[in-house]
Protein backbone atom coordinates (compact mmCIF):
# COMPACT_ATOMS: atom_id res chain seq x y z
CA UNK A 1 0.00 0.00 0.00
CA UNK A 2 0.96 3.00 -0.63
CA UNK A 3 0.47 7.15 0.62
CA UNK A 4 -0.33 8.02 -2.85
CA UNK A 5 -3.45 4.99 -2.73
CA UNK A 6 -6.64 5.79 -3.22
CA UNK A 7 -9.06 3.39 -1.35
CA UNK A 8 -12.88 3.07 -1.98
CA UNK A 9 -15.51 1.51 -0.47
CA UNK A 10 -17.25 -1.46 -3.30
CA UNK A 11 -20.28 -2.92 -2.01
CA UNK A 12 -21.51 -6.02 -3.54
CA UNK A 13 -25.54 -6.43 -2.86
CA UNK A 14 -27.14 -10.12 -4.38
CA UNK A 15 -23.81 -11.71 -6.01
CA UNK A 16 -22.97 -8.27 -7.97
CA UNK A 17 -21.03 -4.85 -7.75
CA UNK A 18 -23.72 -1.82 -6.80
CA UNK A 19 -23.47 0.80 -9.40
CA UNK A 20 -21.84 2.79 -6.55
CA UNK A 21 -18.53 0.81 -6.48
CA UNK A 22 -18.40 1.16 -9.78
CA UNK A 23 -18.56 4.86 -9.87
CA UNK A 24 -16.26 5.13 -7.03
CA UNK A 25 -13.56 2.29 -9.34
CA UNK A 26 -14.04 5.30 -11.92
CA UNK A 27 -13.13 8.28 -9.51
CA UNK A 28 -10.77 6.30 -7.83
CA UNK A 29 -9.20 5.69 -10.91
CA UNK A 30 -9.15 9.31 -12.13
CA UNK A 31 -7.61 10.43 -8.68
CA UNK A 32 -4.96 7.98 -8.58
CA UNK A 33 -3.69 9.12 -11.89
CA UNK A 34 -3.04 12.54 -10.65
CA UNK A 35 -1.53 11.11 -7.41
CA UNK A 36 0.49 8.76 -8.91
CA UNK A 37 -0.79 5.64 -6.57
CA UNK A 38 -2.88 2.94 -7.27
CA UNK A 39 -7.50 2.65 -7.03
CA UNK A 40 -7.78 0.00 -4.58
CA UNK A 41 -10.97 -1.59 -4.10
CA UNK A 42 -12.40 -2.76 -0.70
CA UNK A 43 -14.99 -5.30 -1.27
CA UNK A 44 -17.65 -6.56 1.29
CA UNK A 45 -20.72 -7.70 0.24
CA UNK A 46 -22.80 -10.95 -1.05
CA UNK A 47 -20.32 -11.87 -4.76
CA UNK A 48 -17.41 -9.67 -3.43
CA UNK A 49 -14.93 -12.72 -3.55
CA UNK A 50 -15.99 -13.65 -7.17
CA UNK A 51 -16.64 -10.15 -8.25
CA UNK A 52 -13.95 -8.52 -7.07
CA UNK A 53 -11.29 -9.25 -9.67
CA UNK A 54 -14.29 -7.74 -12.30
CA UNK A 55 -13.68 -4.52 -10.50
CA UNK A 56 -10.42 -4.55 -12.80
CA UNK A 57 -12.40 -3.22 -15.78
CA UNK A 58 -13.62 -0.51 -14.35
CA UNK A 59 -10.23 1.12 -13.10
CA UNK A 60 -9.29 -1.00 -9.57
CA UNK A 61 -6.00 -2.11 -9.78
CA UNK A 62 -6.29 -4.04 -6.52
CA UNK A 63 -9.63 -5.21 -4.27
CA UNK A 64 -8.78 -6.52 -0.92
CA UNK A 65 -12.39 -8.44 0.16
CA UNK A 66 -13.48 -7.56 3.29
CA UNK A 67 -16.29 -10.33 3.62
CA UNK A 68 -18.80 -11.67 1.50
CA UNK A 69 -21.72 -12.66 3.41
CA UNK A 70 -24.97 -10.88 4.19
CA UNK A 71 -23.89 -8.71 7.54
CA UNK A 72 -24.51 -5.31 8.24
CA UNK A 73 -21.65 -3.44 6.68
CA UNK A 74 -20.46 -1.57 9.60
CA UNK A 75 -19.13 -5.07 10.84
CA UNK A 76 -16.20 -4.74 8.07
CA UNK A 77 -14.74 -2.15 9.60
CA UNK A 78 -12.08 -4.05 11.37
CA UNK A 79 -10.67 -5.40 8.33
CA UNK A 80 -11.23 -1.67 6.65
CA UNK A 81 -9.36 -0.16 9.03
CA UNK A 82 -6.25 -2.70 8.65
CA UNK A 83 -6.45 -1.93 5.85
CA UNK A 84 -6.67 2.21 5.72
CA UNK A 85 -3.81 1.43 8.34
CA UNK A 86 -1.21 1.05 5.83
CA UNK A 87 -1.72 4.53 4.63
CA UNK A 88 -3.39 5.90 1.58
CA UNK A 89 -4.04 9.49 0.62
CA UNK A 90 -8.12 9.20 0.26
CA UNK A 91 -10.99 6.22 1.03
CA UNK A 92 -13.78 7.27 -1.42
CA UNK A 93 -17.39 6.36 0.70
CA UNK A 94 -20.96 5.91 -0.92
CA UNK A 95 -23.18 8.68 0.45
CA UNK A 96 -25.24 5.56 1.50
CA UNK A 97 -26.14 4.08 4.94
CA UNK A 98 -24.09 1.25 4.60
CA UNK A 99 -21.02 3.31 2.90
CA UNK A 100 -21.38 6.16 5.75
CA UNK A 101 -21.39 3.80 8.76
CA UNK A 102 -18.28 2.20 7.04
CA UNK A 103 -16.73 5.35 6.75
CA UNK A 104 -17.97 6.62 10.06
CA UNK A 105 -16.12 3.88 12.07
CA UNK A 106 -12.79 4.28 9.85
CA UNK A 107 -13.21 8.05 11.23
CA UNK A 108 -13.48 6.87 14.46
CA UNK A 109 -11.06 4.19 14.80
CA UNK A 110 -8.48 5.90 12.79
CA UNK A 111 -9.14 10.11 13.91
CA UNK A 112 -9.66 10.36 9.89
CA UNK A 113 -10.47 13.87 8.66
CA UNK A 114 -13.62 13.29 7.11
CA UNK A 115 -16.07 15.24 3.97
CA UNK A 116 -18.92 15.09 2.49
CA UNK A 117 -21.51 13.89 1.40
CA UNK A 118 -19.45 16.15 -1.93
CA UNK A 119 -20.71 16.47 -5.43
CA UNK A 120 -16.39 17.23 -6.16
CA UNK A 121 -13.49 16.00 -5.19
CA UNK A 122 -10.18 16.66 -7.22
CA UNK A 123 -6.29 16.98 -5.95
CA UNK A 124 -5.08 20.71 -5.93
CA UNK A 125 -1.56 20.44 -5.82
CA UNK A 126 -1.48 17.11 -4.50
CA UNK A 127 -3.95 18.14 -1.92
CA UNK A 128 -7.46 16.70 -1.58
CA UNK A 129 -10.04 19.42 -2.10
CA UNK A 130 -13.96 18.58 -1.76
CA UNK A 131 -17.29 20.43 -2.97
CA UNK A 132 -20.65 20.47 -1.15
CA UNK A 133 -23.77 21.58 -0.68
CA UNK A 134 -24.16 22.81 2.76
CA UNK A 135 -26.57 24.20 5.00
CA UNK A 136 -29.45 22.48 3.14
CA UNK A 137 -27.54 23.77 0.05
CA UNK A 138 -27.94 27.27 0.99
CA UNK A 139 -23.82 27.47 0.04
CA UNK A 140 -21.53 25.76 -1.67
CA UNK A 141 -18.42 24.93 -0.07
CA UNK A 142 -14.72 23.54 -0.56
CA UNK A 143 -12.87 22.17 2.30
CA UNK A 144 -9.30 20.57 2.64
CA UNK A 145 -7.90 18.46 5.20
CA UNK A 146 -5.78 20.55 7.60
CA UNK A 147 -1.97 20.53 7.46
CA UNK A 148 -0.48 17.39 9.13
CA UNK A 149 -3.92 15.76 9.69
CA UNK A 150 -4.05 11.99 9.41
CA UNK A 151 -4.64 10.46 6.07
CA UNK A 152 -6.23 9.04 4.49
CA UNK A 153 -9.13 11.41 4.14
CA UNK A 154 -12.83 9.80 4.27
CA UNK A 155 -14.70 11.27 1.56
CA UNK A 156 -18.68 10.33 0.77
CA UNK A 157 -19.45 10.76 -2.66
CA UNK A 158 -23.01 11.57 -3.90
CA UNK A 159 -24.52 8.99 -6.52
CA UNK A 160 -23.97 10.51 -10.27
CA UNK A 161 -20.85 12.09 -8.90
CA UNK A 162 -18.39 9.67 -11.35
CA UNK A 163 -19.60 7.58 -14.54
CA UNK A 164 -18.57 4.11 -14.43
CA UNK A 165 -15.79 3.58 -17.36
CA UNK A 166 -17.19 0.72 -19.45
CA UNK A 167 -15.68 -1.82 -22.03
CA UNK A 168 -12.45 -1.76 -19.89
CA UNK A 169 -10.72 -5.54 -19.94
CA UNK A 170 -8.36 -4.91 -16.99
CA UNK A 171 -8.47 -7.98 -14.03
CA UNK A 172 -7.74 -6.38 -10.28
CA UNK A 173 -5.07 -8.17 -7.73
CA UNK A 174 -7.31 -9.52 -5.32
CA UNK A 175 -6.75 -10.31 -1.52
CA UNK A 176 -8.16 -11.22 1.14
CA UNK A 177 -8.38 -9.35 4.85
CA UNK A 178 -8.01 -10.83 7.50
CA UNK A 179 -11.25 -11.73 8.88
CA UNK A 180 -9.88 -11.84 12.90
CA UNK A 181 -12.51 -9.12 13.75
CA UNK A 182 -14.11 -11.28 17.12
CA UNK A 183 -12.48 -8.97 19.56
CA UNK A 184 -14.25 -5.83 18.24
CA UNK A 185 -17.65 -4.42 19.33
CA UNK A 186 -19.09 -3.24 16.04
CA UNK A 187 -18.89 -6.87 14.79
CA UNK A 188 -21.20 -8.22 17.45
CA UNK A 189 -24.50 -6.56 15.58
CA UNK A 190 -25.97 -9.35 13.54
CA UNK A 191 -29.16 -9.33 10.90
CA UNK A 192 -31.43 -10.82 13.19
CA UNK A 193 -34.31 -11.40 10.83
CA UNK A 194 -35.16 -10.40 7.35
CA UNK A 195 -38.12 -9.31 5.18
CA UNK A 196 -38.01 -9.00 1.57
CA UNK A 197 -40.21 -6.40 -0.43
CA UNK A 198 -42.90 -8.27 -2.19
CA UNK A 199 -41.96 -6.40 -5.67
CA UNK A 200 -38.38 -5.45 -6.43
CA UNK A 201 -37.38 -2.07 -5.89
CA UNK A 202 -35.60 -0.02 -8.43
CA UNK A 203 -32.60 1.65 -6.94
CA UNK A 204 -33.27 4.88 -7.52
CA UNK A 205 -29.61 5.98 -7.02
CA UNK A 206 -28.83 4.52 -10.70
CA UNK A 207 -31.82 6.06 -12.33
CA UNK A 208 -30.78 8.94 -15.13
CA UNK A 209 -34.67 9.70 -15.02
CA UNK A 210 -37.22 9.73 -12.16
CA UNK A 211 -40.57 10.27 -11.58
CA UNK A 212 -41.40 11.56 -8.39
CA UNK A 213 -44.89 11.17 -6.80
CA UNK A 214 -45.95 13.63 -3.86
CA UNK A 215 -49.18 13.73 -1.42
CA UNK A 216 -51.23 15.02 -4.78
CA UNK A 217 -50.73 12.10 -6.83
CA UNK A 218 -53.51 10.29 -4.06
CA UNK A 219 -52.97 7.03 -4.01
CA UNK A 220 -51.32 3.72 -5.04
CA UNK A 221 -53.21 4.01 -8.73
CA UNK A 222 -52.17 7.08 -8.82
CA UNK A 223 -48.86 6.22 -8.43
CA UNK A 224 -49.61 3.63 -11.40
CA UNK A 225 -50.07 7.26 -13.68
CA UNK A 226 -46.61 8.09 -12.95
CA UNK A 227 -45.27 4.60 -13.75
CA UNK A 228 -46.40 4.57 -17.06
CA UNK A 229 -44.13 8.07 -17.62
CA UNK A 230 -41.95 6.67 -16.35
CA UNK A 231 -41.63 3.38 -18.36
CA UNK A 232 -41.98 5.55 -21.69
CA UNK A 233 -38.66 7.77 -20.26
CA UNK A 234 -36.96 4.44 -19.17
CA UNK A 235 -36.93 5.94 -15.68
CA UNK A 236 -37.65 5.26 -12.47
CA UNK A 237 -40.94 6.08 -9.98
CA UNK A 238 -39.48 8.17 -6.60
CA UNK A 239 -41.54 10.00 -4.10
CA UNK A 240 -42.16 12.66 -1.19
CA UNK A 241 -41.78 11.46 2.41
CA UNK A 242 -46.02 12.19 2.24
CA UNK A 243 -46.28 9.42 -0.65
CA UNK A 244 -44.08 6.71 1.08
CA UNK A 245 -46.19 7.54 5.09
CA UNK A 246 -49.25 7.18 3.09
CA UNK A 247 -48.06 3.59 2.11
CA UNK A 248 -48.74 3.97 -1.32
CA UNK A 249 -45.13 3.50 -2.52
CA UNK A 250 -42.30 1.80 -0.36
CA UNK A 251 -39.80 3.54 2.07
CA UNK A 252 -37.00 2.78 -0.50
CA UNK A 253 -38.32 5.52 -3.04
CA UNK A 254 -38.50 7.93 -0.71
CA UNK A 255 -36.23 11.02 -1.74
CA UNK A 256 -34.71 13.76 0.53
CA UNK A 257 -33.30 14.26 3.94
CA UNK A 258 -34.45 10.27 4.93
CA UNK A 259 -34.39 8.85 1.82
CA UNK A 260 -32.24 8.54 -1.31
CA UNK A 261 -30.03 11.65 -2.59
CA UNK A 262 -30.59 11.33 -6.36
CA UNK A 263 -28.53 13.30 -8.66
CA UNK A 264 -30.25 12.01 -11.89
CA UNK A 265 -30.28 13.65 -15.38
CA UNK A 266 -34.22 14.55 -15.46
CA UNK A 267 -36.13 14.86 -11.96
CA UNK A 268 -40.09 15.37 -12.68
CA UNK A 269 -41.72 16.29 -9.50
CA UNK A 270 -45.58 15.88 -10.04
CA UNK A 271 -47.66 17.14 -6.80
CA UNK A 272 -44.84 17.64 -4.70
CA UNK A 273 -44.50 20.49 -2.89
CA UNK A 274 -41.12 21.08 -2.64
CA UNK A 275 -40.28 20.85 0.77
CA UNK A 276 -36.94 21.86 2.22
CA UNK A 277 -36.28 18.26 3.05
CA UNK A 278 -37.39 17.07 -0.30
CA UNK A 279 -35.15 19.65 -1.92
CA UNK A 280 -31.86 18.70 -0.28
CA UNK A 281 -32.75 15.02 -1.83
CA UNK A 282 -32.84 16.05 -5.27
CA UNK A 283 -31.13 19.67 -5.76
CA UNK A 284 -27.97 18.07 -7.51
CA UNK A 285 -30.50 16.75 -10.39
CA UNK A 286 -29.52 18.04 -13.69
CA UNK A 287 -32.82 19.27 -15.63
CA UNK A 288 -36.21 19.66 -12.89
CA UNK A 289 -39.56 19.83 -14.12
CA UNK A 290 -42.21 20.44 -11.97
CA UNK A 291 -46.11 19.75 -12.43
CA UNK A 292 -48.56 20.97 -9.70
CA UNK A 293 -51.59 22.84 -9.36
CA UNK A 294 -50.63 25.55 -7.18
CA UNK A 295 -48.72 28.28 -9.19
CA UNK A 296 -47.58 29.10 -5.83
CA UNK A 297 -45.90 25.78 -4.95
CA UNK A 298 -42.21 26.04 -3.55
CA UNK A 299 -41.11 23.98 -6.06
CA UNK A 300 -41.49 26.44 -8.77
CA UNK A 301 -38.50 28.25 -7.11
CA UNK A 302 -36.14 25.55 -8.40
CA UNK A 303 -37.94 24.02 -10.98
CA UNK A 304 -36.24 24.39 -14.50
CA UNK A 305 -39.91 24.35 -16.02
CA UNK A 306 -43.12 24.64 -14.05
CA UNK A 307 -46.04 22.79 -14.97
CA UNK A 308 -49.20 24.41 -13.74
CA UNK A 309 -52.16 22.17 -14.23
CA UNK A 310 -53.81 19.27 -12.61
CA UNK A 311 -51.27 15.88 -12.81
CA UNK A 312 -53.68 13.41 -14.02
CA UNK A 313 -54.79 15.99 -16.95
CA UNK A 314 -51.01 16.50 -17.75
CA UNK A 315 -49.16 13.34 -17.09
CA UNK A 316 -51.42 10.64 -19.16
CA UNK A 317 -51.22 13.29 -22.01
CA UNK A 318 -47.41 13.63 -21.89
CA UNK A 319 -47.34 9.58 -21.71
CA UNK A 320 -49.24 9.92 -25.23
CA UNK A 321 -47.15 12.73 -26.55
CA UNK A 322 -43.81 10.82 -25.61
CA UNK A 323 -45.19 7.72 -27.34
CA UNK A 324 -46.58 9.39 -30.32
CA UNK A 325 -43.39 11.03 -30.95
CA UNK A 326 -41.59 7.89 -30.74
CA UNK A 327 -44.56 6.44 -33.16
CA UNK A 328 -45.64 3.92 -31.29
CA UNK B 1 -31.48 1.25 32.07
CA UNK B 2 -29.72 3.88 31.19
CA UNK B 3 -30.24 6.19 28.10
CA UNK B 4 -28.32 9.15 26.83
CA UNK B 5 -29.68 11.26 24.04
CA UNK B 6 -27.16 12.97 22.09
CA UNK B 7 -29.11 16.70 20.37
CA UNK B 8 -27.21 19.18 18.44
CA UNK B 9 -28.44 22.86 18.00
CA UNK B 10 -29.00 23.91 14.89
CA UNK B 11 -30.15 27.06 12.67
CA UNK B 12 -34.28 27.02 12.46
CA UNK B 13 -35.22 24.65 9.31
CA UNK B 14 -35.84 27.41 6.36
CA UNK B 15 -34.19 29.71 8.19
CA UNK B 16 -31.43 32.37 5.95
CA UNK B 17 -28.10 30.48 6.82
CA UNK B 18 -24.62 31.62 5.96
CA UNK B 19 -21.31 31.72 6.64
CA UNK B 20 -19.23 34.30 8.44
CA UNK B 21 -16.38 36.09 6.73
CA UNK B 22 -13.94 33.38 8.41
CA UNK B 23 -15.68 30.79 6.98
CA UNK B 24 -17.62 29.32 10.10
CA UNK B 25 -21.73 28.72 10.11
CA UNK B 26 -22.92 32.22 11.09
CA UNK B 27 -24.64 30.69 14.17
CA UNK B 28 -25.66 33.62 15.40
CA UNK B 29 -28.21 34.83 12.70
CA UNK B 30 -31.00 32.68 12.74
CA UNK B 31 -33.05 31.51 15.69
CA UNK B 32 -31.84 28.00 16.82
CA UNK B 33 -33.52 24.57 17.40
CA UNK B 34 -33.02 21.17 18.13
CA UNK B 35 -32.03 19.03 15.54
CA UNK B 36 -35.53 17.94 14.27
CA UNK B 37 -34.22 14.13 13.81
CA UNK B 38 -32.71 14.61 17.41
CA UNK B 39 -36.35 15.19 18.85
CA UNK B 40 -37.40 11.80 16.90
CA UNK B 41 -34.80 9.85 19.61
CA UNK B 42 -35.85 12.11 22.17
CA UNK B 43 -39.37 10.80 21.74
CA UNK B 44 -38.09 6.96 21.60
CA UNK B 45 -36.03 7.41 24.34
CA UNK B 46 -39.19 8.74 26.39
CA UNK B 47 -41.16 6.26 25.11
CA UNK B 48 -38.88 3.85 26.56
CA UNK B 49 -39.23 5.39 29.99
CA UNK B 50 -43.26 5.29 29.59
CA UNK B 51 -42.94 1.94 28.89
CA UNK B 52 -40.99 1.03 31.92
CA UNK B 53 -37.72 -0.01 30.08
CA UNK B 54 -35.70 3.16 30.62
CA UNK B 55 -35.33 3.81 34.25
CA UNK B 56 -32.55 7.24 33.20
CA UNK B 57 -33.09 9.57 30.27
CA UNK B 58 -30.13 11.99 29.76
CA UNK B 59 -29.83 14.62 27.44
CA UNK B 60 -25.89 15.19 26.04
CA UNK B 61 -25.11 18.07 23.59
CA UNK B 62 -21.61 19.55 22.95
CA UNK B 63 -21.89 23.06 21.53
CA UNK B 64 -21.54 26.83 22.71
CA UNK B 65 -23.57 27.68 26.14
CA UNK B 66 -26.31 29.11 24.55
CA UNK B 67 -26.62 25.32 23.89
CA UNK B 68 -28.18 24.74 26.91
CA UNK B 69 -31.94 26.11 25.62
CA UNK B 70 -31.81 23.25 23.90
CA UNK B 71 -31.41 20.67 26.63
CA UNK B 72 -33.99 22.59 28.34
CA UNK B 73 -36.37 21.80 25.42
CA UNK B 74 -35.53 18.52 25.68
CA UNK B 75 -35.98 18.14 29.38
CA UNK B 76 -39.18 20.08 28.95
CA UNK B 77 -40.38 17.01 26.61
CA UNK B 78 -39.15 14.99 29.31
CA UNK B 79 -36.47 12.85 30.75
CA UNK B 80 -34.74 13.05 33.95
CA UNK B 81 -31.05 15.36 33.33
CA UNK B 82 -28.65 17.04 30.79
CA UNK B 83 -25.20 17.87 30.29
CA UNK B 84 -23.55 20.44 28.25
CA UNK B 85 -19.71 20.22 26.71
CA UNK B 86 -18.99 23.34 26.11
CA UNK B 87 -15.04 24.61 25.58
CA UNK B 88 -13.32 27.63 23.86
CA UNK B 89 -11.39 24.99 22.17
CA UNK B 90 -14.42 23.31 20.20
CA UNK B 91 -15.24 26.34 18.47
CA UNK B 92 -15.51 25.16 14.59
CA UNK B 93 -15.18 21.44 15.34
CA UNK B 94 -15.40 19.03 12.39
CA UNK B 95 -17.20 15.92 12.58
CA UNK B 96 -14.11 13.72 14.35
CA UNK B 97 -14.00 15.86 17.16
CA UNK B 98 -17.28 16.26 17.65
CA UNK B 99 -17.98 12.32 17.84
CA UNK B 100 -14.31 12.04 19.86
CA UNK B 101 -15.71 14.61 22.83
CA UNK B 102 -19.46 12.76 22.85
CA UNK B 103 -17.47 9.71 23.28
CA UNK B 104 -15.72 10.32 26.07
CA UNK B 105 -18.24 12.06 27.86
CA UNK B 106 -20.83 8.76 26.87
CA UNK B 107 -17.57 6.83 28.42
CA UNK B 108 -18.21 9.19 31.62
CA UNK B 109 -22.06 8.45 31.54
CA UNK B 110 -21.87 4.80 30.74
CA UNK B 111 -25.48 4.30 28.90
CA UNK B 112 -26.76 1.15 27.70
CA UNK B 113 -28.37 2.87 24.72
CA UNK B 114 -27.10 6.29 23.33
CA UNK B 115 -29.53 7.46 20.57
CA UNK B 116 -28.78 10.11 18.28
CA UNK B 117 -30.69 11.34 14.79
CA UNK B 118 -29.44 9.72 11.37
CA UNK B 119 -28.58 13.24 10.22
CA UNK B 120 -27.90 16.81 11.61
CA UNK B 121 -30.11 19.63 9.04
CA UNK B 122 -26.69 21.27 9.05
CA UNK B 123 -24.07 18.74 8.08
CA UNK B 124 -25.75 15.97 6.87
CA UNK B 125 -22.42 13.29 6.93
CA UNK B 126 -24.28 11.19 9.07
CA UNK B 127 -20.85 10.33 10.57
CA UNK B 128 -21.32 10.66 14.39
CA UNK B 129 -22.61 7.75 15.70
CA UNK B 130 -20.77 5.13 13.77
CA UNK B 131 -17.66 7.06 14.56
CA UNK B 132 -18.51 7.53 18.44
CA UNK B 133 -19.64 3.93 18.48
CA UNK B 134 -16.08 2.87 17.16
CA UNK B 135 -13.92 5.01 19.50
CA UNK B 136 -16.48 3.26 22.40
CA UNK B 137 -15.81 0.06 20.85
CA UNK B 138 -19.71 -0.97 20.65
CA UNK B 139 -21.96 -2.28 18.07
CA UNK B 140 -23.91 0.68 15.71
CA UNK B 141 -27.33 -0.02 15.65
CA UNK B 142 -28.01 2.69 12.57
CA UNK B 143 -30.68 4.41 10.13
CA UNK B 144 -33.49 2.39 12.87
CA UNK B 145 -36.84 3.09 11.43
CA UNK B 146 -38.17 1.16 14.50
CA UNK B 147 -36.19 0.08 18.19
CA UNK B 148 -36.89 -2.37 20.36
CA UNK B 149 -34.97 -2.64 23.52
CA UNK B 150 -35.89 -5.55 25.76
CA UNK B 151 -33.44 -7.99 28.12
CA UNK B 152 -29.55 -7.43 27.28
CA UNK B 153 -30.27 -6.66 23.59
CA UNK B 154 -31.10 -3.81 21.24
CA UNK B 155 -32.55 -3.99 17.43
CA UNK B 156 -33.40 -2.08 15.10
CA UNK B 157 -35.62 -2.27 11.75
CA UNK B 158 -33.98 -0.85 8.87
CA UNK B 159 -34.29 -0.90 5.27
CA UNK B 160 -32.66 -2.74 2.80
CA UNK B 161 -31.96 -3.07 -0.73
CA UNK B 162 -35.89 -4.50 -1.09
CA UNK B 163 -37.48 -5.09 2.16
CA UNK B 164 -35.75 -4.66 5.87
CA UNK B 165 -33.66 -6.51 8.33
CA UNK B 166 -34.23 -6.09 12.18
CA UNK B 167 -30.25 -5.59 13.07
CA UNK B 168 -29.61 -6.76 16.97
CA UNK B 169 -26.67 -6.15 19.44
CA UNK B 170 -25.84 -7.12 22.66
CA UNK B 171 -25.93 -3.72 25.00
CA UNK B 172 -24.31 -1.13 25.23
CA UNK B 173 -25.01 -0.15 21.60
CA UNK B 174 -25.00 3.16 19.72
CA UNK B 175 -28.37 4.05 17.40
CA UNK B 176 -29.52 6.36 15.30
CA UNK B 177 -33.24 6.60 13.97
CA UNK B 178 -35.06 7.81 11.20
CA UNK B 179 -38.07 10.03 11.52
CA UNK B 180 -40.35 6.57 10.47
CA UNK B 181 -39.92 5.96 13.94
CA UNK B 182 -42.93 8.00 15.14
CA UNK B 183 -43.91 11.80 15.60
CA UNK B 184 -42.03 13.43 18.71
CA UNK B 185 -44.23 15.12 21.31
CA UNK B 186 -44.87 18.85 21.94
CA UNK B 187 -43.49 19.89 25.36
CA UNK B 188 -46.55 20.30 28.05
CA UNK B 189 -46.48 24.11 30.04
CA UNK B 190 -46.01 21.60 33.15
CA UNK B 191 -43.24 20.20 31.22
CA UNK B 192 -41.55 23.58 30.37
CA UNK B 193 -42.01 24.36 34.25
CA UNK B 194 -40.08 21.12 35.05
CA UNK B 195 -37.44 21.34 32.86
CA UNK B 196 -36.42 24.57 34.98
CA UNK B 197 -35.59 22.52 38.36
CA UNK B 198 -33.54 19.60 36.30
CA UNK B 199 -30.00 19.25 36.90
CA UNK B 200 -28.29 20.23 33.64
CA UNK B 201 -24.37 20.32 33.94
CA UNK B 202 -21.60 22.17 31.89
CA UNK B 203 -18.29 20.28 31.57
CA UNK B 204 -15.04 21.26 29.78
CA UNK B 205 -13.00 19.24 27.89
CA UNK B 206 -10.38 19.22 31.17
CA UNK B 207 -13.20 17.73 32.72
CA UNK B 208 -13.69 14.91 30.22
CA UNK B 209 -9.64 14.29 30.23
CA UNK B 210 -9.00 15.81 26.89
CA UNK B 211 -6.57 18.69 25.52
CA UNK B 212 -7.78 21.56 22.55
CA UNK B 213 -3.70 20.33 21.09
CA UNK B 214 -5.13 16.34 20.72
CA UNK B 215 -8.21 17.34 19.24
CA UNK B 216 -6.22 18.78 16.49
CA UNK B 217 -7.09 22.53 17.69
CA UNK B 218 -10.60 21.47 17.04
CA UNK B 219 -11.01 20.60 13.71
CA UNK B 220 -9.18 18.24 10.77
CA UNK B 221 -10.57 19.56 8.32
CA UNK B 222 -11.22 23.20 7.15
CA UNK B 223 -13.54 25.01 5.06
CA UNK B 224 -11.83 26.78 2.32
CA UNK B 225 -14.23 28.63 0.49
CA UNK B 226 -18.00 29.36 0.63
CA UNK B 227 -20.53 30.65 -2.14
CA UNK B 228 -23.75 30.59 -3.39
CA UNK B 229 -25.11 28.26 -5.42
CA UNK B 230 -25.14 28.26 -8.76
CA UNK B 231 -27.76 30.85 -9.48
CA UNK B 232 -30.48 29.03 -11.73
CA UNK B 233 -32.79 31.34 -14.29
CA UNK B 234 -36.55 31.50 -13.05
CA UNK B 235 -38.12 28.90 -14.48
CA UNK B 236 -39.92 28.90 -17.68
CA UNK B 237 -43.39 28.80 -17.18
CA UNK B 238 -46.16 26.92 -18.77
CA UNK B 239 -49.63 27.28 -17.86
CA UNK B 240 -53.28 28.06 -18.71
CA UNK B 241 -53.21 25.66 -21.50
CA UNK B 242 -54.73 22.56 -21.98
CA UNK B 243 -53.27 19.06 -20.91
CA UNK B 244 -52.35 18.25 -24.75
CA UNK B 245 -51.15 21.61 -25.04
CA UNK B 246 -48.79 21.32 -21.45
CA UNK B 247 -47.73 18.27 -22.82
CA UNK B 248 -46.35 18.92 -26.20
CA UNK B 249 -44.58 21.85 -24.58
CA UNK B 250 -42.83 19.52 -22.25
CA UNK B 251 -42.14 17.72 -24.78
CA UNK B 252 -40.46 20.26 -26.62
CA UNK B 253 -38.42 21.41 -23.85
CA UNK B 254 -37.18 17.97 -23.28
CA UNK B 255 -36.22 17.70 -26.57
CA UNK B 256 -34.54 20.79 -26.62
CA UNK B 257 -32.20 19.29 -24.21
CA UNK B 258 -31.99 15.97 -26.07
CA UNK B 259 -33.91 14.02 -23.17
CA UNK B 260 -35.44 12.07 -25.38
C1 LIG C 1 -37.07 15.40 9.99
C2 LIG C 1 -37.85 15.44 8.71
C3 LIG C 1 -37.39 14.74 7.62
C4 LIG C 1 -38.07 14.76 6.41
N1 LIG C 1 -37.57 14.07 5.35
C5 LIG C 1 -38.22 14.12 4.16
C6 LIG C 1 -37.70 13.43 3.01
O1 LIG C 1 -36.67 12.75 3.08
N2 LIG C 1 -38.37 13.54 1.84
C7 LIG C 1 -39.52 14.27 1.71
O2 LIG C 1 -40.08 14.32 0.61
N3 LIG C 1 -40.05 14.90 2.78
C8 LIG C 1 -39.42 14.84 4.00
N4 LIG C 1 -39.99 15.48 5.07
C9 LIG C 1 -41.35 16.02 4.95
C10 LIG C 1 -41.42 17.38 4.26
O3 LIG C 1 -41.26 18.37 5.25
C11 LIG C 1 -42.80 17.56 3.57
O4 LIG C 1 -43.81 17.39 4.54
C12 LIG C 1 -43.05 16.60 2.42
O5 LIG C 1 -41.95 16.59 1.54
C13 LIG C 1 -44.30 16.99 1.69
O6 LIG C 1 -44.59 16.05 0.68
P1 LIG C 1 -45.43 16.48 -0.62
O7 LIG C 1 -44.74 17.57 -1.31
O8 LIG C 1 -45.69 15.22 -1.36
O9 LIG C 1 -46.81 16.94 0.01
P2 LIG C 1 -47.46 18.38 0.14
O10 LIG C 1 -46.54 19.33 0.76
O11 LIG C 1 -48.78 18.18 0.75
O12 LIG C 1 -47.63 18.84 -1.37
C14 LIG C 1 -48.52 18.27 -2.25
C15 LIG C 1 -48.50 19.10 -3.53
O13 LIG C 1 -49.30 18.46 -4.51
C16 LIG C 1 -49.99 19.47 -5.24
N5 LIG C 1 -51.18 18.81 -5.80
C17 LIG C 1 -52.22 18.28 -5.13
N6 LIG C 1 -53.10 17.74 -5.99
C18 LIG C 1 -52.64 17.96 -7.23
C19 LIG C 1 -53.10 17.64 -8.54
N7 LIG C 1 -54.25 16.98 -8.74
N8 LIG C 1 -52.35 18.03 -9.59
C20 LIG C 1 -51.20 18.72 -9.42
N9 LIG C 1 -50.70 19.03 -8.21
C21 LIG C 1 -51.41 18.65 -7.12
C22 LIG C 1 -50.28 20.54 -4.23
O14 LIG C 1 -50.46 21.78 -4.89
C23 LIG C 1 -49.02 20.51 -3.37
O15 LIG C 1 -48.04 21.41 -3.86
C24 LIG C 1 -39.30 15.48 6.29
C25 LIG C 1 -39.76 16.19 7.41
C26 LIG C 1 -39.06 16.18 8.59
C27 LIG C 1 -39.57 16.95 9.75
Amino acid sequence: MSTNDILFLAEFDAGQATRSALELAAGAAALAAQSGGEAVALAYGPGAADGAAGLGAHGAARCVVLGDERRPAVVHAPAATAVAREGALALLAPATPNGRDLAAALVGSLGLPAFGPVRAVRLVDGTLETEQATLQGAVITTSRPNEGAPSPSVVLVLANTFTPIEGGTGSAAVSTAPTDDGESGLARATIAESQPAEATVVNLEEATVIVAGGRGVGSQEGFGVLQELADVLGGAVGASRAAADAGWVPYQLQIGQTGKVVKPSLYIAVGISGAIQHRVGMQSAEHVIAINRDPDAPIGEFADLFVVGDLFGVVPALTDELRRRRGE
Amino acid sequence: MKIVVCIKQVPATGADKRYTDDLRLDRASAEAIINPLDEYAIEQALRLADDGVADVITYLTMGPESASEALRRALAMGGDDAVLVSDPGLAGSDEWVTARVLAAALDRLAPDVALMGMASDDARGSLVPGAVAAMRDVPLLSYGAELRVAGNEARVRRLSSDGFDWIAAPLPVVASLTDQVGEPRYASLKGIMAAKRKPLETWTLADLGLSAAELHGGALTRVTGARPPEAKPPAERVENVTPTEAAARIADWMAARKLI
